[in-house]
């Protein structure tokens, strides 16, 4: 399988601090990656810096994306590229819907003109996937969602978008077992429809359980301290980090 | 690739066209007691409406400066023509309008919104208005709606008119409140009888197009017990050089348990002075209702005034101000709580960009009388970058105990993390912003009828084109 | 004599509103300078009886506590100005307790983190009066202010708060929050409240919030429903505004001296 992520000894950090230190990791189309590492390992900043948050900025090394150097682009262009970030906290905005937010997006990233009701039959369908009420649909993004509705929120624009890489960040935290499956169900119907690559920042078993994993990152402070299959990740979330972040 | 925003596909131009103006009947440009007569025989004034052009002009000249807001210092009164009239006299039939003012005005949307069966269309072109029509039904329910100056001289009228006619805003009020009362001209007269629910919009147009020309328009509506209307201003300007005046007067009449909706969307051309003074006196159980934004002229100077003076009466206040490069917009409410259980609702928006400066300044005040009453002002003000200026004014005056009043403010900035948000699902900087505004604009928009919106949230995009750097 | 406009706005507004007519006949202003070197921590109670002009400097991470108590006296006129620099932190509490008082407070956030916090407290009755004129210049990045008040108006009392926060070309970062709290108890009763926001920055957080008039009937019923009788419900209420000052007061002596002055004679014991 070809390639499509590729970070290349990638340092990172806010205001003079560096918060990740040469970073190297690869993922291929359909692939699925974990990272794990205690709090403040990076997880998070890997995640937001590959989307291109304006949070960070790069100290030294790369990005590509489908053999691209993206490094220096606009999270815009990134999205357009196929690449998606389910944020841990996603924002709130008064005044734009779910649905005409979804459907601006969506034109943005395709450059076409989208009608109404195409938009509403496509998304009232993928909300039924993910036991949504249809009502949040008119609802002002993100606000007065509870933290579970605004991470079904995250999952049914990663459904509406379909990017060919899908980062989730804690997607899954937070929420009771119901919430956790309807989520596993979200990501499965986005494997299954696209074929898509995943990377997986969690603590949690249960979304992994459904998946088959590939590769499994740990960090910590900013490195990636071990690599592995998708044992791995199993081995970890029953023991603990402990034994690896000792490796370093 | 295309971009599929409201942004794109318009040209600010479409607001800043002008035609170029025959050079009919300037008067000369101070004004004297000698314009003000000349202004009367011209209209036909009636003696009671001399005389009080002429008591007003005494009170302008002895009026000091206004002083309490934004600078009117390049402003040059002795340099305006207060008066223009129009190569057309009064019309009903869109076939008998000019063809160089038809087009001004089919370039505004004006017959569209006809089209769009919106109740009648009294446009002001200069300041005469040049064309009228009243949808036959309007008339049938026995809803008035005609120009002010034609009304005064209709024996129906005439006394109703006298009664009201800057009652509510005397010429005492401030300097342009007298100007008005001296120079006033055109403007429309709408009555609506007892128990009548008008349920389409009435609408007009107002617009000035001849250098260094004011605008005196005057609005005189008076709502019977139990009516309902919604009245839709509309303004908006040519560009010039030499600055403009626009020194309107709108006075409303709200009955016993009677409802006005009254919306405006400004956006006067950037080098205009536009020193507005509306007033409504709300009686029992009556409410008024304000939708405001204002977007266009060089100094504004607006605070609509809601006068609660029946037990039970309410006004509801929704506006938004876009400060832009070389503007300097002070705007706000004042409510005046003067009956017993009376209540008002206050909810703005402020946005500053591009060394644009908006004021919000509000007054609420809670008479002795006034017990029971309640009142709440909520304002947000969003600064776009670091060259604009938001301020934000309110004075509270309480004088009984028995009230409960919130005061609510905010500023503050577009969030990076929101802006963030938006572009990682591909949406580009620029739009993103505007996204944001729009959204934070949406008070308002939700509160106008459709092709208003759709206007706004065009001007909006406008104003935020070119805003990333 | 010839008397002096105090408490002027920072800003023009409308005249009618009356919220600049305060004036004064001073005859003499006594002088007082705290200043507060560097990486000191002060903490001073003032009895305020006199009209006195109090200069403060906060030099860099300087520290000043400063409790101020307006007593039951004659007319006093208050001026404070404050200078902080970078980290300093000036935490000011003002107790009002009637008479006729015109205080001005006049902050300057100065230096990157400077803060500023004010509680002020007042119970006014008769025919009391009281002037506040607050204002917070924010100079500095990051600078803070944070300004909290409430009080309880009785009988004839008339009191105007003008509050402002001024965030300054320059004070990138910076955040100010404001708050005022009034109870009325009286028809007779006069409020003004003046909370104003200036800003000429765009990375800044400002919040102004203020309530005024009755107690909320739910909280009176309440305690009513509890057996607290409705009179002593309003005073707990009012007291309750009140300690919030008086809480972060140490010295016994000075919240006894409170205590008689409000006359809250339980308190006493």
């Amino acid at each position: 399988m070809s390639e499509l992520l590729r970070i290349q000894n990638l340092s990172a950090g806010i205001e003079g601090k560096e918060l990740l230190h040469g970073i190297s990791l690869s993922v291929s189309e359909g692939e699925t990656h974990v990272l794990m590492g205690q709090n403040g390992a990076g997880k998070s900043t890997l995640g937001s810096t590959i989307m291109g948050s304006p949070e960070y900025t790069v100290t030294d090394g790369n990005i590509y994306f489908d053999g691209e150097n993206i490094t220096n682009e606009s999270a815009d262009k990134r999205a357009k590229r196929g690449i998606f970030l389910s944020f841990q906290n996603p924002i709130e905005i008064p005044g734009i819907t779910l649905s005409e937010f979804l459907r601006n997006a969506l034109e943005q990233q395709t450059g076409m003109r989208i009608k109404l009701w195409e938009h509403k039959k496509k998304l009232k369908a993928a909300m039924e996937t993910l036991s949504m009420d249809f009502s949040y649909a008119e609802r002002d993004l993100n606000v007065g969602f509870s933290g579970g509705e605004k991470k079904k929120a995250e999952i049914l624009q990663l459904l509406m978008l379909q990017p060919k890489l899908a980062i989730l960040d804690e997607t899954d935290s937070g929420l009771d077992v119901d919430a956790v499956k309807i989520v596993s169900k979200g990501i499965e119907e986005y494997r299954k429809t696209v074929n898509g690559a995943l990377i997986i920042i969690t603590h949690n078993t249960k979304i992994l359980e459904e998946l088959h994993v590939d590769c499994t990152h740990i960090l910590s402070n900013g490195r990636i301290v071990k690599e592995g299959d998708g044992q791995l990740a199993a081995d970890v979330l029953a023991n603990g980090f402990e034994k690896y972040i000792g490796e370093v | 690739m295309s971009r599929k925003t409201q942004v794109s596909d318009i040209d600010r131009s479409l607001y800043d066209f002008r035609y170029e103006e025959d050079a009919n009947d300037f008067l000369e440009s101070g004004i004297s007691p000698e314009i003000i007569r000349e202004i009367s025989d011209e209209k036909g004034d009636p003696d009671w409406m001399r005389a009080f052009r002429l008591k007003s002009l005494e009170i302008y000249h002895r009026t000091p400066m206004v002083h309490w807001g934004a600078s009117i210092d390049g402003l040059n009164l002795d340099n305006i023509v207060t008066y223009i009239r129009p190569k057309s006299r009064m019309n009903t039939n869109w076939d008998s309008v000019p063809e160089e003012i038809k087009s001004t005005f089919e370039k505004l949307g004006i017959p569209q919104a006809e089209r769009e069966s919106l109740a009648g269309v009294g446009a002001q072109y200069d300041s005469e208005l040049v064309y009228h029509n009243v949808r036959a039904e309007v008339a049938q329910s026995g809803v008035i709606y005609t120009d002010l100056e034609s009304a005064m001289h209709d024996e129906r009228y005439a006394e109703i008119i006298r009664s009201h006619f800057m009652k509510l805003v005397p010429p005492e009020d401030h300097k342009f409140a007298a100007l008005h009362g001296a120079v006033w001209s055109g403007g429309s007269f709408v009555y609506v009888p007892k128990n009548v629910h008008l349920e389409i919009p009435l609408q007009s147009y107002f617009r000035l197009n001849a250098k260094g020309a004011g605008q005196f328009e005057h609005t005189l509506i008076i709502l019977e017990e139990g009516a309902y209307l919604h009245f839709i201003e509309g303004c908006s300007a040519p560009k010039y050089y030499e600055a403009g005046l626009h020194a309107g007067c709108v006075e409303l009449y709200v009955g016993k348990n009677a409802t006005l909706r009254y919306s405006t969307i400004e956006n006067w051309s950037k080098n205009m002075y536009n020193l507005n003074t509306k007033r409504a006196l709300v009686d029992e159980g009556g409410k008024i209702e304000w939708v405001s934004g204002s977007f266009g002229s060089h100094v504004s100077y607006l605070y609509p005034m809601s006068i609660l003076n029946g037990r039970g009466a309410s006004a509801e206040f929704t506006g938004i101000t876009f400060a832009g490069e070389g503007q300097d917009l002070d705007t706000g409410a004042k409510i005046v709580h003067n009956a017993p259980d009376t209540s008002s609702y206050i909810n703005t928006k402020s946005i500053s960009k591009s060394g644009g400066k908006s004021t919000f300044r509000s007054a609420v005040t809670v008479n002795e009388n006034a017990v029971g009453s309640k009142s709440s002002v909520n304002c947000e003000s969003l600064m776009l970058d670091r060259i604009s200026r938001s301020d934000t004014v309110p004075v509270i005056d309480a004088k009984t105990d028995q009230c409960d009043i919130g005061h609510e403010a905010k500023i503050g900035r577009i969030s990076n993390e929101a802006i963030f948000y938006l572009m990682a699902r591909g949406i580009c900087e620029e739009e993103a912003r505007a996204m944001i505004v729009r959204g934070f604009a949406d008070n308002v928009s939700k509160e106008l009828p459709l092709e208003y919106a759709v206007e706004m949230n065009n001007l909006i995009g406008l104003e935020m084109h070119g805003s990333v750097g | 004599m010839p008397k002096t406009k105090l408490n002027i706005l920072p800003v023009r507004t409308f005249e009618r509103l009356g919220v600049n007519d305060t004036e004064r006949d001073i005859r003499r202003m006594e002088t007082e300078n705290i200043i507060v070197p560097d990486s000191e921590n002060q903490v001073i109670v003032q009895y305020k009886e006199t009209d006195t002009e109090t200069n403060i400097v906060l030099e860099q991470n300087a520290g000043l506590k400063l409790i101020q108590i307006f007593d039951r006296k004659t007319q006093t006129v208050s001026k404070l100005k404050a200078n902080l620099a970078e980290n300093a932190k000036l935490n000011l509490f003002q107790l009002y307790l009637g008479s006729d008082t015109v205080s001005e407070i006049i902050t300057e956030l100065n230096g990157e983190n400077a803060f500023f916090s004010a509680e002020i407290g007042y119970d006014l009755k008769e025919d009391d009066q009281l002037d506040i004129n607050l204002i917070a210049n924010h100079h500095g990045r990051k600078s803070v202010s944070d300004i909290s008040v409430s009080g309880v108006l009785r009988e004839n009392a008339r009191k105007i708060f003008k509050g402002t926060i001024d965030f300054k070309h320059g004070s990138v970062g910076a955040a100010g929050n404001e708050k005022e709290d009034v109870i009325l108890l009286s028809k007779n009763v006069r409020n003004k409240t003046v909370p104003i926001i200036l800003c000429a920055e765009e990375d800044v957080i400002g919040n102004h919030g203020a309530t005024i008039g009755r107690i909320d009937e739910r909280h009176i019923f309440y305690m009513k429903s509890r057996g607290i009788p409705e009179k002593k419900a309003y005073e707990l209420i009012a007291k309750s505004k009140l300690m919030k000052v008086i809480e972060q007061i140490d010295n016994e002596q000075v919240k006894k001296h409170i205590y008689g002055s409000l006359m809250w004679g339980d308190y006493l014991e």
